[in-house]
């Protein structure tokens, strides 16, 4: 019988983990409670904190090329089959966000649109949506270093975008759902040529078409929008909660039916291990998940996995921060182990909590305490579960695979 | 210049108003943004202060009496605040301080009608948990009186605005950096730089009026004279926002040292204040620190438990310019204010406004303004106390609003809260070019064409200051939606670079969260860590300011 792991947590760093273990012939059940960071990230894939490499690569003038990929890494996002990767050494990605940033990313969610291989203009069409003023954010754009360095221009056009009337009120998230169906996005294409062509008698010769989160939510659209239409066209990085996030449950949850693993939906509470088993406990269900090893994947505080104690929690008072689920794993801040705190209130969060451009903020680095994806025996942990957890996407994806292999 | 005024808060604004009123050539520096420090920082509340009537009665009847007037001029920034006090049962002697406590604010009921207030009730704990389901404990009852909630802000810039209009030069983020004398002592000019421009300058004046609260000493020090000839005893006062209005009456109860403090139903929050604490840091940056929130939330916790489970969403932090004493503790000190006249230090011309609270703003300006009128000769009399704020001219409707623009009526009723009949100017706007009818802060809410009105014509220049202004950026998401599409309009209004409205997005946005993060509950520790998240993939949480060096890749 093939050695059987459980594995808390379905983002990123979870899901990796089921795939290295998957591969490497063991059983595997995913145990999640819904969704966490990944699913909430809105669809850029880095593999360092991409304003550290930025300002690094200012000061060293040398110019941000796509760092490998481990081999393993790219396997799996092959396998997820929702991000372009990009060729290593190539330029990185350039992803424009909604609040007006061009950044870079390694990779990103595929309706993202990339504008480091872009050159000349690029139409931004006029929606009437709260977040989209094409005017602003075309002028914020272009005035960034990178689109100066690069020649690139936007320019705000009128385009219609909403096919009834009652689509100005609706959410980002139900308007890219439309665009999961194939006679809409027929649509939006026929929009959308009809605003090039009334462009281009004004001498405007667009390269690409940038739109808000808005390009499907079962799976990335904005290839078969640009197939139909003879150019690129794609999103801008919407804030946390946009579309991205739900095309990555989807893909997922295609992953992890392709791969064979079982899922159990439920929040887990409590892990034991005796002897060479672990046993889960899931919150409403009487049957424990037994396994002969766990990764605990299930995120840091943003992701709910790491809980801050504080006032009215006499239990909780004893330590500052908790894992979300009772397991026999000891908690660090950064290298420093999180022991009782003097204060009956939780610590003060005051100076700590927030980053500052140099340092994580103490919410962002406590987790796990881990030797390499070790925690105790028979449990592994990955992803931002980890005290000094990895910062980026493509970090958690690492840990993850190492966890699923070594667990 | 006939006279300059130091201090965008209520005390400079409202001195710059009268004497613009009164013919007055005036011109108004302020350092930082109008209402930076103790107006904008106050509890909100324009009230008699029952707090006050054991120590000095004489400002609980000044501030009855102006909080009338200023319901006269600025209605529509006004807002009734019923309180309940209860009393814990806790054996015969509650009950006869309950009696006692009924004959007080039967003293209290003779000030009420001058600002249109309510007489006192005694309720039973019956009527009590009826009312306000949320307060726990044996009750012996609760006495319930009336106050009034402004939003000090709104109320400098409807100040500041009709001083303009009047004629008098306001410039907003402009420090004085001296107060030139003449060698006989006189006042003669005072020098001035823009901390965003970096221009500087030179302005002739008769007489400077240092109206800069808690920066008075510092003021009157660049005057040549020692800080102590306008000391005041700066008291720093803490409060906490939550995220909705927790109950529909302000709780008063009594700190574990003794001390009155409450939870106010604030226009769509609930604030919970305040400390008062001997202040010895730098005023620019004030802040509130973990344990201060903690001995609130503790306090207001045994009358009112459920606070545990509140979403705090941010806290805010000013120093009250209180006279100077040396001695009591810092709750018995006076509310009083007080006109020093430096001549009698060796520099005529030159006055400090010490003291005051926000409910007597507009007398204390008089009583300034009055002394100016003596030093200039002026025939006419104050009329502040008559003639209304920009908006408090009459009534506007926000329903009839909303149908017409076809916007919430939610966002209308905001709209015509902050601007009252100047309202119409901002829907004009939206007339004109229906996209600024898109919201821009879903929490307050703020729609775009209010954003671009108060960059225009409210002296805003930056995020921050249209957050002072709209109250965009202060609910319950700290700005992590609406930040940056405000720093693109500012960019745009003002003719600043587009990187700067980036860069002012991302200095709100985290000093928003310093703020938050003293007030961090556990509940709140998952929130701020998406929040992070999210700055960190849109906007990058470093500094951006070296990034225009960044050459071609």
């Amino acid at each position: 019988m093939s050695r059987s792991i459980v594995i808390v947590g379905a983002g990123l760093a979870g899901l990796a983990a089921a795939f290295s273990a998957r591969r490497a012939g063991r059983s595997v059940t995913v145990v999640s409670a819904g969704a966490g960071a990944t699913a909430l990230a809105p669809g850029a894939v880095d593999d360092v904190p991409w304003e550290r490499a930025a300002s690094a690569a200012r000061v060293a003038r040398v110019p941000l090329v796509r760092r490998p990929l481990a081999v393993d890494v790219a396997a799996f996002a092959d396998a997820l089959g929702l991000w372009s990767i990009g060729d290593d050494g190539a330029d990185v990605a350039r992803i424009a966000t909604v609040a007006g940033v061009i950044r870079p990313a390694r990779a990103h969610d595929r309706a993202l649109l990339d504008l480091s291989t872009i050159r000349g203009v690029v139409i931004v069409p006029r929606a009437p949506r709260a977040a989209w003023d094409a005017d602003a954010l075309a002028a914020t754009w272009g005035a960034s270093p990178f689109a100066r360095a690069q020649g690139l221009r936007f320019h705000a056009a009128e385009a219609a975008l909403l096919r009834h009337k009652g689509e100005r009120g609706i959410g980002e998230l139900d308007l890219a759902a439309r665009h999961d169906e194939g006679d809409r996005l027929d649509w939006l294409a026929a929009r959308l040529r009809e605003a090039l062509v009334r462009e281009a008698p004004r001498g405007v010769d667009a390269a690409a078409v940038l739109l808000g989160p808005w390009l499907g939510l079962a799976a990335p659209r904005a290839e078969a929008l640009s197939a139909r239409l003879g150019l690129s066209v794609g999103e801008a990085l919407g804030g946390v909660g946009s579309a991205a996030g739900l095309r990555f449950e989807a893909a997922r949850d295609r992953l992890l039916a392709s791969l064979g693993v079982d899922v159990v939906v439920g929040r887990a509470t409590r892990l034991e291990v005796e002897g060479a088993r672990v046993a889960l406990t899931v919150h409403g269900k009487s049957d424990l998940v037994v396994g002969d090893a766990c990764v605990i994947a299930c995120g840091g505080v943003a992701g709910g996995g790491i809980v801050y104690a504080g006032a009215g929690a006499p239990d909780r008072a004893r330590a500052a921060f908790a894992l979300s689920l009772d397991a026999p794993v000891d908690l660090a801040i950064g290298g420093v182990r999180v022991d009782v705190t003097s204060s009956l209130n939780g610590p003060d969060l005051d100076e700590t909590a927030w980053p500052t451009p140099g340092a994580e903020g103490a919410l962002e680095r406590v987790g796990v305490r881990c030797d390499g994806a070790r925690a105790a025996p028979g449990i592994c942990a990955a992803g931002a579960a980890v005290a000094d957890r990895p910062r980026t996407a493509l970090e958690a994806v690492a840990a993850g695979l190492r966890a699923g292999r070594e667990a | 210049m006939d006279v300059v005024v130091l201090g965008g808060g209520v005390n400079g604004t409202g001195v710059a108003r009268d004497a613009s009123m009164r013919g007055l050539k005036v011109a108004l520096f302020e350092r930082n943004d109008l209402a930076f420090g103790a107006s904008g920082n106050s509890s909100g509340m324009i009230h008699g202060g029952p707090r006050y009537l054991v120590y000095d009665p004489a400002v609980t009847a000044t501030s009855c009496r102006d909080s009338g007037n200023i319901q006269a001029i600025a209605p529509h920034l006004l807002f009734r605040i019923p309180f309940l006090m209860p009393v814990a049962d806790r054996g015969p002697k509650m009950r006869i301080f309950f009696d006692l406590l009924d004959g007080f604010f039967e003293a209290y009921d003779q000030y009420q009608p001058l600002k249109r207030g309510k007489p006192h009730a005694r309720l039973s704990q019956a009527e009590v948990r009826e009312l306000e389901p949320g307060l726990t404990g044996d009750l012996v009852g609760a006495m319930s009186f009336d106050e009034w909630g402004i939003d000090g802000a709104r109320l400098c810039v409807a100040n500041a605005v009709d001083a303009r209009e009047r004629g008098a030069s306001v410039r907003v983020g402009c420090t004085v950096t001296a107060i030139d004398r003449r060698p006989d002592g006189a006042v003669e000019a005072v020098r001035f730089r823009d901390r965003v421009t970096g221009e500087v300058g030179r302005l002739t004046t008769k007489v400077v009026v240092n109206a800069t609260g808690a920066w008075a000493p510092l003021t009157a020090s660049l005057g040549g004279l020692a800080p102590e000839r306008a000391r005041v005893r700066p008291g720093k006062g803490i409060h906490v926002l939550f995220d909705r209005r927790l109950t529909n009456y302000a709780i008063s109860a009594f700190a574990i040292d003794g001390r009155q403090m409450f939870l106010l139903p604030w226009e769509n929050l609930t604030v919970l204040g305040t400390t008062d604490d001997d202040y010895y840091g730098d005023l620019d940056h004030v802040r509130a620190t973990s344990e201060e929130v903690r001995y609130l939330v503790e306090s207001i916790a045994r009358v009112f438990p459920s606070i545990h489970g509140a979403r705090a969403i941010g806290t805010f932090a000013g120093v009250r310019p209180t006279l100077y004493a040396y001695g009591p503790i810092e709750e018995a000190l006076s509310r009083e204010h007080e006109i020093i006249d430096h001549a009698e230090h060796g520099a005529p011309g030159l006055y400090s406004m010490v003291g005051g609270k926000l409910a007597s703003y507009r007398l204390f300006a008089e009583s300034m303004t009055d002394e100016l009128a003596r030093v200039f000769r002026l025939p006419g009399r104050c009329a502040t106390h008559t003639t209304a704020l920009p908006g408090g001219d009459e009534a506007a409707d926000p329903f009839a609003m909303a149908t017409r623009l076809g916007v919430d009526a939610v966002a209308t009723r905001r709209l015509v809260y902050r601007h009252g009949s100047r309202s119409a100017r901002v829907e004009d706007r939206m007339l004109a070019r229906p996209r600024e009818g898109v919201t821009v802060c879903a929490c307050e809410p703020v729609l775009e064409a209010e954003v671009r009105y108060v960059l225009a014509n409210e002296l805003a220049r930056s995020v921050e200051d249209v957050a002072r202004r709209t109250r965009l950026g202060l609910g319950a998401c700290g700005g992590m939606r609406c930040a940056a599409r405000c720093g693109q309009i500012v960019a745009e209004e003002l003719g600043l670079p587009p990187r700067e409205g980036v860069a002012q997005a991302i200095r709100f946005v985290t000093k928003q969260a310093r703020t938050r993060v003293p007030a961090l509950g556990p509940d709140q520790a998952r929130q701020e860590a998406i929040a992070m998240a999210s700055a960190r993939a849109e906007l990058g949480i470093a500094a951006t300011a070296d990034e225009d060096d960044e050459e071609p890749p």
